[in-house]
């Protein structure tokens, strides 16, 4: 199915944002000026992208400790992140997340998650929820729980797989398989023969696979994916083929990669850059539209980033506000 | 007022607030119990019976019975919470938070904080806890010197059907997390219970269950009719004691044992958990900083050992808490010179 | 060889030389036990009750009852564990010489009972056990003798802490019990904490009307307290009618504290030509400022701190009135001991406020609220109550308007308080107004101090009173 224009140039700076988001906290991280643990999901940008796409503001979502595309791709404040970031009393979660916490639920992000593994059963509740609501014009409300290879290691993701299965919950399990658990190749950690997807249809729920570096192939699977829960058929899961830029965390010298990995992957594996190729080529889009686009992302992560450094800090006093609505 | 049963006193509170607020759901293994058998639906109706006929008035919708697994169970009502549900989750056993864990502790409780307040989880965690069953190490542990220990949860131990009427009710309605620890042994007890359909108890609202001026007697859920019934043997001697019903460990009537210390200046808490890092040994050292001064001798706990809950009738009943154990700890503190 | 130990004239306090035994409670030969009651010493300031430290057998009493005062380290008895012979008691006693040089001198010169020199008597004995026992408790229980055995630790794996040992030294205790009180209904519809029902029920409060300032909004004792009516309120009298009962005394006989002071006050009253002077000191300039001076010294001074510091000042200017009267002289000091009277448990008891000329009105304060916590508490010791130039008397917080005093020997005076009270007086102005006045009476010993001597240092006292300002000077 054909996008139309505006959706193209809407997905492209969606992609772009997170890339550009991911690559500048890589330079800022450096400086030592952002505190904590931060694991950037650059590379996989069409996966969260052309999920999202598809969502409105009523789907929820959970997702991980690499989850900064998530935020974005689901409508998270740019400025609002980069300041939670920089740990600051105006961030999205006034500087009591960070990286790995951020949520926003008038947008339907659930949040982030330190723990491999614990959004799935939480995705399974939100689908639980959607439904005991009922279908809407649009059929059911669904969940998503994202994950990463890593994180279809836990009972919890089994747990949970089960619980949708048993429960019809209209939930669905996105694997974004970048093919490293930490630093751990997925050859070694994941024991099924064939993929994860193949795990999920164990427990009874339809599962697609498709490539999650081409961005087009992400979006047309989810919209079959979609049509069948929000339906009512069920759970389902999906596996994306992606890749990973940097390591698992800031910092990570990554000894485990082969000779010429990252180069190889960023020249051919690069959604953005196949993104381009293939509107171009089909003409879809000018090159000069793409360029005018980067240039406008570029401004709006450069002013987020002023923006963050100049927001108000935290106070001591802050430490004790939002624990509990009363006590 | 209406005589009820303690498990009686849970189930109409759910049935209740279910009627009230359509947020109102309901999950755990075995809550409709029978799901996929011969038997059909409600066969078993929760094996508290602490659930029974919710399925058939609220359906499956509301009235979600799941698979044995407790992660599942409790990061469901997590995401059921977060979605603006105000879900009931049963972990039948409070022995299971061992599997669930990282879902009660890294999320639930966390979630408003960490998202910077934005993020209501109003959950309720229902749990049987405590011992008297000879069901042994796994089965019959009292769980809230941990769950207490846990900031953004709220721990709730009634001891009276009045009690479980009045906090269920309010911990439904909260929109906190809470954990609401059912003792297993009090399910079958019974008492009055006020008819009020908006009838709550608050949070962080000790009762006085005995009055006297002598030693200050603090415990939670089952221990309490023991430590009554040594108040009222040590009455007839002359001594005197407060005995205290926490009802909340979180939060916790800091107030009523300081006012009550302040007067009998010795204490004694009875705690069904182990000693160490508990309640009794938080309490105690509350009193020492906050009424130091007030103390005529050093303050006491009566908890089990030091050691896993044993199996056979004679171990469980040794190493649990005891009538005479209480009455031995109130005189030892009284000989305090 | 038995355990014999030597039981020996106490000291109590630097200046205590002598005492004299007043009575034995057992007889020798009996077998006493650890905290049993062995007899009874007075020195010149108090009588002290003498427990035994361990379980024996008063072997031998070298000093009867209601002798002569012995000095300190005389050997008073011989204690020993049951079983030890006349002759082994004979040979201790041929043995012991007492540990302070002076009084081995002065027992040279004392009756021909009087102990012979000997060896060290209180040496620590080390204590030989199993136990599992900490250093600090190891070392008192060497110190006290006591018997570890019997004691259960209460350390891990049944330790000894020191705490325990210091357990097992003390007596039993004996608690005064309240019993059991009837708990407060509860009611539901208000939230109060059981403390704040208790005081709402008892002074008829209605909780339903109260907006609770506690935690989570919860009515508080505070809330209650607040709504509490002053007392003063009219009594309910009983219309019950009136039946008549027997009354028989309960009767109590004197305890030694109780003798004594019965007999010195007797004697001093008898003794000494008592002359009384009364005046009365305007209040209102000291009460003023006692409000700012404590707020910026952070003090609680009591207004009887200010009388001690001011009776101070004034027998610093008047070294005649600063006294003690010992047979044919008078003792003249150059500082100001100022024995303070309290009431506590055992009695009328004398505290000194020691040299309160030299101190400031804080320091005052804080002395004084030390030894009344002291006294009440039964704990005063020798060295708190020895000496003393000049006593204060206050009876004023019972609404006492005025009283003289006997003075206390060998002090030469006395000052009796009384209730400061509002009085008219003429202003100025001719027109009439009130004023606080404090009616102040000054026992005095006539045969050391003229009645012009005495009534010039009472203007002085009244002027200082007046003129609260060189209080601080």
């Amino acid at each position: 199915m054909q996008l139309s224009r505006e959706a193209l140039l809407n997905a492209y700076r969606a992609m772009k944002t997170i890339r550009e988001f991911e690559e500048r906290l890589h330079v800022e991280i450096q400086t030592g000026e952002i505190a904590g643990f931060t694991h950037l999901y650059c590379g996989q940008e069409a996966v969260a992208v052309g999920v999202c796409e598809h969502l409105g503001t009523r789907d929820r979502i959970v997702s991980t400790h690499r989850g900064h595309g998530h935020c974005l791709a689901k409508g998270c404040d740019v400025e609002g992140m980069m300041k939670e970031i920089w740990g600051s009393r105006e961030g999205l979660c006034k500087g009591k997340g960070g990286s790995m916490h951020i949520a926003d639920a008038d947008k339907g992000m659930l949040g982030a998650n330190g723990i491999v593994g614990a959004g799935a059963p939480i995705a399974v509740g939100a689908a639980l929820a959607s439904r005991a609501n009922g279908p809407g014009p649009d059929g059911l409300d669904v969940a998503i729980a994202f994950s990463g290879d890593g994180a279809c290691n836990q009972g919890t993701t089994f747990e949970a797989m089960n619980l949708a299965v048993v429960t019809q919950a209209p939930c669905i399990f996105v694997f974004e398989n970048n093919h490293y658990s930490e630093h751990t190749g997925f050859s070694y950690a994941v024991g099924t023969d064939r993929d994860i997807a193949s795990r999920a249809e164990a427990f009874g729920m339809k599962a697609w696979r498709a490539d999650g570096t081409d961005f087009f192939a992400v979006h047309e699977t989810m919209r079959e994916v979609l049509a069948h829960v929000r339906g009512g058929g069920g759970p389902a899961a999906v596996e994306f083929d992606t890749e990973r830029f940097f390591g698992h965390f800031e910092g990570d010298p990554q000894r485990y990669r082969g000779p010429g990995e990252i180069d190889r992957i960023r020249a051919e594996r690069d959604c953005l850059t196949r993104f381009r190729a293939a509107v171009t080529a089909a003409g879809l889009l000018e090159h000069s539209d793409i360029d005018a686009l980067d240039t406008q992302v570029m401004d709006t992560i450069e002013a987020a980033v002023s923006a963050a450094r100049a927001a108000a800090r935290p106070t001591a006093e802050d430490v004790l506000a939002d624990v509990y609505i009363s006590y | 007022m209406t005589k009820m049963m303690y498990r009686d006193a849970v189930l109409s509170t759910i049935m209740e607030e279910m009627a009230r607020d359509p947020d109102v759901v309901v999950l755990g293994e075995d809550v409709v119990g029978g799901m996929g058998t011969a038997g059909g639906p409600e066969a078993i109706g929760g094996i508290w019976s602490t659930s029974t006929g919710l399925y058939d008035r609220f359906g499956p919708g509301r009235v979600i019975d799941t698979p044995i697994s407790e992660s599942a169970i409790v990061g469901a009502a997590a995401g059921l919470a977060l979605s603006g549900k105000r879900p009931v989750a049963e972990l039948m056993f409070a022995d299971f938070i061992g599997v669930c864990l990282d879902q009660l502790w890294n999320q639930i409780a966390k979630f408003r904080y960490m998202f910077g307040g934005k993020s209501r989880c109003p959950a309720v965690i229902r749990m049987a806890y405590g011992a008297g069953f000879n069901a042994a190490a796994q089965h019959s542990q009292s769980v809230h010197q941990i769950l207490t220990g846990m900031p953004g949860l709220k721990v709730v131990m009634p001891a009276t059907p009045a009690d479980v009427k009045g906090l269920l009710r309010t911990a439904i309605r909260d929109d906190d997390p809470v954990i609401f620890l059912e003792h297993k042994a009090l399910y079958a007890t019974s008492g009055d219970v006020p008819d009020d359909p908006d009838f709550m108890i608050p949070f962080g609202h000790a009762r006085l269950c005995r009055a006297g001026g002598d030693v200050t007697i603090v415990s939670t859920g089952l221990l309490l009719g023991m430590c009554e019934a040594a108040a009222d043997r040590l009455a007839a001697e002359g001594i005197g004691c407060d005995v205290i019903d926490l009802r909340t460990t979180s939060p916790l009537d800091e107030e009523t044992i300081l006012d009550s210390v302040e007067v009998t200046g010795r204490l004694v808490v009875v705690d069904e958990a182990p000693p160490r890092c508990g309640l009794a040994a938080d309490l105690r050292a509350l009193v020492a900083e906050k009424a130091f001064s007030s103390l005529k001798a050093p303050p006491l706990q009566v908890t089990p050992p030091h050691t896993p809950i044993p199996f056979a009738r004679e171990l469980e009943s040794a190493y649990l808490p005891s009538v005479d154990k209480i009455e031995d700890a109130v005189r030892r503190v009284l000989a305090w010179r | 060889m038995p355990d014999i130990r030597p039981f020996c004239m106490p000291k109590w306090g630097i200046e205590m030389t002598e005492g004299t035994l007043a009575e034995w409670k057992l007889e020798e030969g009996a077998a006493f036990s650890r905290g049993q009651l062995l007899c009874l010493i007075e020195t010149a300031k108090i009588t002290n009750e003498v427990e035994a430290e361990w379980d024996g057998v008063l072997a031998r009493v070298l000093v009867p009852a209601g002798g002569d005062p012995q000095p300190v380290g005389a050997l008073l008895a011989v204690l020993a564990e049951p079983g030890a012979s006349a002759q082994d008691v004979d040979a201790f006693i041929a043995g012991f010489r007492p540990a302070d040089a002076s009084v081995a001198a002065r027992g040279a010169a004392a009756p021909a009972s009087a102990p012979a020199p000997a060896a060290e008597p209180a040496a620590p004995r080390p204590l030989l056990t199993n136990r599992a026992i900490s250093p600090e408790a190891r070392k008192l229980a060497e110190q006290s003798g006591l018997d570890i055995e019997p004691i259960e630790g209460s350390g891990r794996n049944g330790r000894i802490t020191l705490q325990d040992v210091q357990q097992a030294l003390r007596a039993p205790a004996r608690p005064a019990l309240q019993g059991a009180l009837a708990a407060p209904e509860e009611d539901h519809a208000v939230f109060a904490s059981p403390l704040a029902r208790r005081l709402a029920a008892l002074h008829g409060i209605a909780l339903g009307s109260i907006t609770g300032t506690g935690p989570r909004g919860r009515i508080s004792k505070a809330d209650v307290l607040a709504l509490v009516p002053q007392p003063g309120s009219a009594p309910v009298i009983g219309t019950a009618p009136f039946v008549p009962v027997p009354n028989p005394p309960t009767v109590v006989p004197f305890d030694r504290v109780r003798k004594v002071v019965a007999q010195r006050l007797t004697q001093a009253k008898q003794e000494i030509p008592h002359f009384y002077l009364r005046t009365s000191a305007r209040l209102d300039e000291l009460l003023a400022l006692r409000k700012t001076a404590n707020l910026v010294l952070g003090s609680k001074a009591t207004i009887n701190d200010y009388l001690v510091r001011a009776t101070a000042l004034a027998l610093a200017q008047h070294g005649d009135v600063n006294v003690q009267v010992h047979g044919d002289s008078v003792h003249r000091f150059a500082h100001a001991d100022i024995a303070i009277a309290v009431a506590s448990p055992k009695g009328l008891v004398t505290p000194i406020v020691r040299q309160a000329d030299r101190q400031g009105i804080a320091a005052i304060a804080q002395a004084t609220r030390a030894l009344i916590d002291k006294a009440q508490a039964g704990k005063l010791a020798y060295e708190d109550m020895d000496g003393g130039t000049f006593s204060i008397s206050n009876l004023g917080m019972f609404g006492v308007e005025e009283f003289a005093a006997i003075i206390n020997p060998p002090q030469a005076a006395i000052l009796a308080v009384g209730a400061a009270a509002r009085r008219p007086c003429e202003r100025a102005d001719g027109s009439v107004g009130f004023e606080t006045r404090l009616a102040l009476t000054l026992s005095v010993d006539h045969r050391a101090i003229d009645g012009a001597a005495g009534a010039a240092f009472l203007a002085t006292l009244k002027d200082l009173l007046e003129t609260p300002e060189r209080l601080f000077a």
